[in-house]
């Protein structure tokens, strides 16, 4: 059974303007364990996907199930299996950070005495343990969506979605949470992230979907993805430009430039015994090799026929707080 | 992994962490009760300095003996019902956690509908109830004496709680409804019409034409008269008993209408 599985999903907004296709065609299945990253840029449909799939709005035609629920007839059971940190944080910020989280906890059925050794576990896991005593109004942005995470991890959701975590933070807040998520993926959960950063999904994701107009285009693992370019990129360096020329002559379908040739293969860490031993025959020797993958930036380019620009927002974020992950 | 979490915390427990929390929120941003209490202040300080005389029987031969010869029982209630304008703020701070996707993180919660929307109104009904009691202080000081004692007070302060619940769900539903603070503010101008289409100054007997039929129809009429008979006559269980059947049918109707405009806003479309 899959973790999360959406089928067709779409969204379409009634307003005064007319109507928004938000999301067109998504679908894509979460196995158990697994960190799913959705990327895309600003407007793609992501934050409208993660509300549908998390119960919280009616998609206009598609389907989805969580663990094999259905997530609109079987609202309440999926409910209770996920947890959710919005884009929109939607904490009061009058309260202190262990008032929410202790509330929180209550509301969802902890005896007090629980709730607040609960509390106390998530606040020191997210790093808040110092701040749990201040008024969330005192916290930077970096501080809130660890907050945040805490708060959609009190039930012990066995999938999280986390909508856009680490959009505007400082790198060293970025850091942090991207340790807390691999984290939760090693202790069994579930996660399911979008993001605007190619490094993230890059780093975080082990299956990538890539969302651009409210719709999935590709999906895969990000090594797959990288593949479908068409391999690996080999370059080796020679010591002069005779050599080169000459190793040219004997590698197929390669080129050269000055002392260096470049070639492109299915698969650049095998093929490049292959290539010594044909250099080898020819009697030419290497001064270097290297072989380098397509980015994300070359597979979102090609996908979409636009390239993923970010959203660059860097707010002030208190490095000092971040202790005690 | 071994929390049982299937069925969330009882409907009483939700309530009452949900009150707690806009109770903290209170008395964490104390300033922001200080208007209205000036405000019922000012109107009983300026009806007394205004009418005492006229309707109180103490210097005019003219004077109208309504009040039995203490216009501060009189006009106290009415200052206590004017105090009722604080449960606005219910709605407001409502619409602020709809803004603030507060709201949105309790739907994604096994949370009651229904809690969420009496919790800001019984927070409301607590500012009335607070705000009645410094007011009814003030009263005593220059001069207020209840025909039934000070087990009077007590009941004026209950009546003034409910009045205050329906109030508060009144701006409580017009938030949700509008889905703005702005909203939620204009809404509070039906205030007015409700304080003063009413035997504010005068009994009901003494209003005339529209007025006096419209009365009727007002639940506030029947708030003031039931503190009225409390301060003045004594213990009148019929007017008493209207009192508590207008003020809590309004907070019961207010409810159910803004539980509706929850719905809507919540329907996931
Ligand atoms: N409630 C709504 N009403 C109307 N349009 C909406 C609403 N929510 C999102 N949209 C529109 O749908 C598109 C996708 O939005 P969103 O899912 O928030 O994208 P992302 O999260 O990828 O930035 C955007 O064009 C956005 O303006
Ligand atoms: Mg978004």
């Amino acid at each position: 059974m899959f973790a999360v599985e959406a089928i067709k999903l779409a969204k379409t907004f009634q307003t005064r303007q007319g109507p928004v296709k938000a999301v067109r065609n998504v679908s894509f299945a979460v196995a158990p364990g697994e960190i799913f990253g959705i990327l895309g840029p600003n407007g793609a449909g992501k934050s409208t996907t993660i509300l549908m799939l998390t119960t919280l709005l009616r998609s206009t035609t598609g389907s989805a199930k969580i663990l094999g629920l259905d997530v609109d007839k079987d609202d309440a059971a999926v409910r209770n299996k996920i947890g959710v940190a919005l884009q929109e944080t939607g904490i009061d910020e009058v309260l202190t950070g262990k008032e929410l989280v202790q509330s929180t906890g209550r509301l969802w059925g902890l005896s007090q005495s629980k709730a607040s050794e609960r509390s106390a576990e998530l606040l020191s896991l997210v790093g808040l343990t110092d701040a749990a005593d201040r008024r969330v109004k005192t916290y930077s942005g970096g501080m809130k969506r660890r907050l945040d995470l805490a708060l959609s991890l009190i039930h012990q959701p066995q999938i999280l979605f986390l909508d856009e975590p680490t959009t505007g933070l400082d790198p060293g807040s970025r850091r942090v949470l991207w340790n807390e998520i691999i984290r939760l993926r090693n202790e069994g959960v579930t996660i399911i992230l979008t993001t605007q950063y190619l490094e993230e999904a890059d780093a975080l994701a082990d299956r990538i979907a890539i969302i651009d107009n409210g719709v999935v285009e590709l999906e895969g693992t990000p090594d797959a993805l990288k593949a479908s370019i068409g391999g690996d990129v080999i370059l080796f360096s020679f010591e002069t430009k005779e050599i080169a020329k000459r190793a040219g002559d004997s590698i197929t379908n390669s080129e050269v430039t000055g002392r260096e040739l470049r070639t492109t293969v299915n698969n650049g860490p095998q093929s490049i015994p292959n290539l010594f031993s044909i250099l080898q025959a020819n009697n030419i020797e290497a001064v270097a090799v290297s072989s380098s993958r397509p980015t994300l930036d070359d597979v979102f380019l090609k996908v979409t026929g636009h390239k993923l620009e970010a959203v660059k927002v860097h707010e002030n974020d208190d490095l000092g707080n971040h202790g005690g992950v | 992994m071994a929390i049982d979490n299937s069925g969330g915390a009882t409907f009483g427990l939700q309530l009452w962490i949900l009150t707690k929390r806009l109770l903290i929120r209170v008395i964490r941003r104390p300033y922001t009760e200080l208007p209205t209490v000036l405000i019922s202040a000012f109107f009983l300080f300026v009806y007394v300095g205004q009418l005492d005389k006229v309707f109180g029987g103490s210097a005019m031969p003219s004077s109208i003996d309504f009040s039995k010869g203490n216009f501060v029982n009189f006009i106290l209630p009415f200052s206590i019902v004017s105090a009722s304008i604080s449960g606005a703020s219910s709605g407001i701070n409502l619409v602020e956690d709809i803004e603030s996707g507060v709201f949105r993180r309790y739907q994604a919660m096994p949370i009651s509908r229904w809690a969420v929307i009496l919790a800001p109104m019984l927070v409301g009904a607590v500012r009335v109830f607070f705000q009645s009691g410094l007011i009814l202080s003030l009263g005593i000081l220059i001069g207020a004496s209840p025909a039934t004692g000070p087990i009077g007070f007590l009941a004026i302060l209950g009546i003034a709680f409910l009045w205050g619940m329906g109030f508060a769900g009144y701006s409580v539903a017009a938030g949700i409804r509008s889905g703005s603070a702005q909203g939620a503010q204009a809404a509070t101008f039906l205030f007015f019409p409700a304080l003063f289409i009413a035997p504010t100054f005068v009994p009901r007997e003494a209003l005339s034409g529209w007025l006096s039929s419209a009365a009727a129809f007002n639940p506030t009429t029947y708030v003031i008269e039931a503190m009225r008979g409390i301060m003045i006559d004594g213990w009148i269980s019929e007017s008493i008993l209207k009192g508590v059947i207008a003020s809590g049918l309004f907070a019961l109707i207010t409810l159910t209408f803004a539980v509706i405009a929850a719905r809507k806003v919540t329907e996931k479309n």
